[in-house]
C-alpha cells in the first residue's frame, strides 16, 4: 500500500504561491493582448479588403493548426537564436518574454475567431442603422456593433481564459517556474511527486471549477 | 429634392431594379407599394446609399448618391431612415439612442442633443420612457423612438422602409398617427408601405412597383380611382379585399 507523504507541501507553499503568481501573470497578459490583438485580426478578417482578410485567415488558421507547446518551443529556441545571429548579442534568458509572446499570439488566434463570430451575430440591420444616421463604418463598428458583440461574447471569452489558465502549465517545457513547474520540481526533488501533482491538480480544479461556475451564472444573467 | 433616374441594380445575374425613374419634391409624401420582391425596399435604400446600384443616377438636393466622391455619411446624416425592424441600439437607453448620432455626427453638445431628444420623445408621446432600454418597450413604442431618432438629426427628408410591417395590428395605428402628423407638418417623405389607408390620407403620389420596375407613378386620387395597369388593379383588389 502506497503511503502518502504530504510533509513537503507546507514548506513548498511560498514557492507554489510564487508559481501561481507567474501563472496568473501569463494568463492575464495573454487574455489582454489576445483580446485586443484578436479584435484587430477579427476586424481584418471581416474587412472587404481581400489581402487583409486573407492574411488574417492565414494567421488564425496557422496558429490554430499547431500545438501550443510547439509554438512555445519555437519562440524559446528561435527568438534568442535570431537575436544572437542578427546582433551578435550574447545569449539572453528570454524564457519569460517568449512565454508571454507565444501565449499572447496563440490566444489571439482563438480570440479572433470568438470575436469574429460575436461581430457576425449582431444583425446587419444594426450596421445599416448606424450608417443611416451618418456615422462612419468605423464609428458604427466601435459604438454600435462591438459593444453588443462583446456583451454576447463575455461567457465565451472567459471560458477561453479558463482553458488558457490550464494551458499555462505547458511552460514547464521551457523551464519556467510557474505553478505546475514548481509543483513538479518540488515533488521530484523530495520524492513526493504523486502528492505534489495531486495537490496541484486539486488547486487547478478548485480555481477552474469556481471560475466556470461564475461564468455559468453570468451567462444566465446575460441571457435574461 | 430626391430625383431618381434610370436606376438599375443587379444581384449577380438577377435584376432587382430596372430603369427606375421618379422624383420626390420638397414637402411631398410619396408612397411606394407593390408585391413583395418587387424591389421597393431596395429602391428606397438606394436613396441614402445603403444599397449600391450599378446604373443610373440618384440625386438628393443635387448631391449625387452614386458618385464615388460623394461622402455618403454627410448625405445620410441629412436623410432620416426608419427600418422595418426598428433597429434601435439595444445596448443604449432610449435617450442615448436619440443623442448618439447628434453628438458624434453633428457635434452637438450633450445638453443640446438631450434637449432635442426630449422634445422629440414628447412629440411621439414617449417622454416617460427616456431612461428605459429598447427591449423594455413594445414594438409600436420602439418604432416611434426610431422615428424620433431619425428626426433628431433635423433631416431634409425621411425614408420609411415598411415601418409597420413588423408590428402587431393594434400598434400600427400609433406609428401611423405619428407619420400622418409628420406629413401634415410638411416633411418630405418617401414611404414603402402596404398601408393603403395611410396612402389615401396623406400621400401626394403613389408609386407602384412590380418586378423591379416602376409600373405606375400617379397622384394618389387617380391611383386609387382608376389604376392604370392590370397588375396594380390586382394588387389593390387583393390588399383592399378585407
Amino acid at each position: 500500500m502506497y503511503q502518502f507523504d504530504w510533509s513537503s507541501i507546507p514548506g513548498a507553499l511560498p514557492y507554489l504561491a510564487q508559481g501561481m503568481l507567474l501563472t496568473l501573470q501569463i494568463t492575464c497578459t495573454a487574455v489582454a493582448v489576445g483580446v485586443v490583438f484578436g479584435t484587430l485580426i477579427a476586424l481584418a478578417r471581416l474587412s472587404p479588403n481581400a489581402l487583409l482578410s486573407n492574411l488574417a485567415a492565414l494567421y488564425v488558421n496557422g496558429f490554430r493548426s499547431v500545438p501550443l507547446v510547439m509554438v512555445l518551443l519555437w519562440f524559446y529556441i528561435l527568438v534568442p537564436g535570431l537575436i544572437q545571429a542578427l546582433f551578435h548579442h550574447p545569449p539572453l534568458d528570454i524564457r519569460l518574454l517568449s512565454a508571454f509572446i507565444a501565449f499572447s499570439l496563440f490566444e489571439a488566434s482563438y480570440y479572433a475567431e470568438i470575436i469574429r463570430a460575436g461581430i457576425q451575430s449582431v444583425s446587419h440591420g444594426q450596421v445599416s442603422a448606424g450608417l443611416a444616421l451618418g456615422m462612419s463604418r468605423r464609428e458604427t463598428m466601435r459604438l454600435i456593433i462591438l459593444p453588443q458583440a462583446f456583451r454576447r461574447m463575455v461567457p465565451l471569452l472567459l471560458t477561453q481564459a479558463i482553458i488558457l489558465f490550464q494551458d499555462t502549465s505547458l511552460v514547464y517545457v521551457i523551464g519556467l517556474a510557474e505553478f505546475f513547474g514548481v509543483a513538479y520540481r518540488t515533488g521530484n526533488r523530495d520524492g513526493t511527486l504523486v502528492e505534489l501533482l495531486l495537490f496541484a491538480g486539486a488547486v487547478y480544479f478548485v480555481i477552474c471549477f469556481t471560475a466556470s461556475t461564475i461564468v455559468r451564472q453570468l451567462q444566465k444573467r446575460i441571457c435574461v | 429634392m430626391i430625383s431618381i433616374s434610370n436606376v438599375c441594380k443587379w444581384y449577380g445575374d438577377f435584376q432587382v431594379l430596372c430603369e427606375c425613374t421618379t422624383k420626390v419634391e420638397k414637402g411631398e409624401v410619396v408612397v411606394v407599394c407593390g408585391p413583395s420582391g418587387s424591389g421597393k425596399s431596395t429602391l428606397i435604400k438606394c436613396v441614402n446609399g445603403l444599397e449600391p446600384f450599378q446604373k443610373g443616377e440618384i440625386q438628393v438636393e443635387n448631391v449625387s448618391v452614386g458618385n464615388r466622391r460623394t461622402k455618403l455619411s454627410l448625405l445620410r446624416a441629412r436623410v432620416g431612415m426608419v427600418f422595418q425592424h426598428f433597429e434601435l441600439f439595444p445596448h443604449l437607453s432610449v435617450i442615448q439612442n436619440l443623442t448618439i448620432a447628434q453628438t458624434r455626427v453633428l457635434k452637438r453638445t450633450g445638453r443640446e442633443a438631450t434637449d432635442k431628444a426630449l422634445k422629440l420623445l414628447e412629440m411621439v408621446g414617449l417622454q416617460d420612457h427616456a431612461q428605459k432600454h429598447p427591449a423594455q418597450l413594445s414594438g409600436g413604442q420602439q418604432q416611434r423612438v426610431a422615428i424620433a431618432r431619425a428626426l433628431a438629426m433635423d433631416p431634409i427628408a425621411m425614408l420609411f422602409d415598411e415601418p409597420t410591417s413588423a408590428l402587431d395590428p393594434e400598434m400600427i395605428k400609433e406609428v401611423l398617427d405619428v407619420m400622418v402628423r409628420l406629413a401634415h407638418e410638411g416633411i418630405t417623405m418617401m414611404v414603402v408601405t402596404h398601408e393603403m389607408g395611410f396612402a389615401r390620407q396623406v400621400a401626394n403620389r403613389v408609386i407602384f412597383m412590380d418586378h423591379g420596375k416602376i409600373v405606375e407613378d400617379r397622384p394618389t386620387i387617380d391611383f386609387f380611382k382608376t389604376p392604370g395597369t392590370e397588375r396594380a388593379q390586382q394588387f389593390l383588389s387583393k390588399i383592399l379585399a378585407h
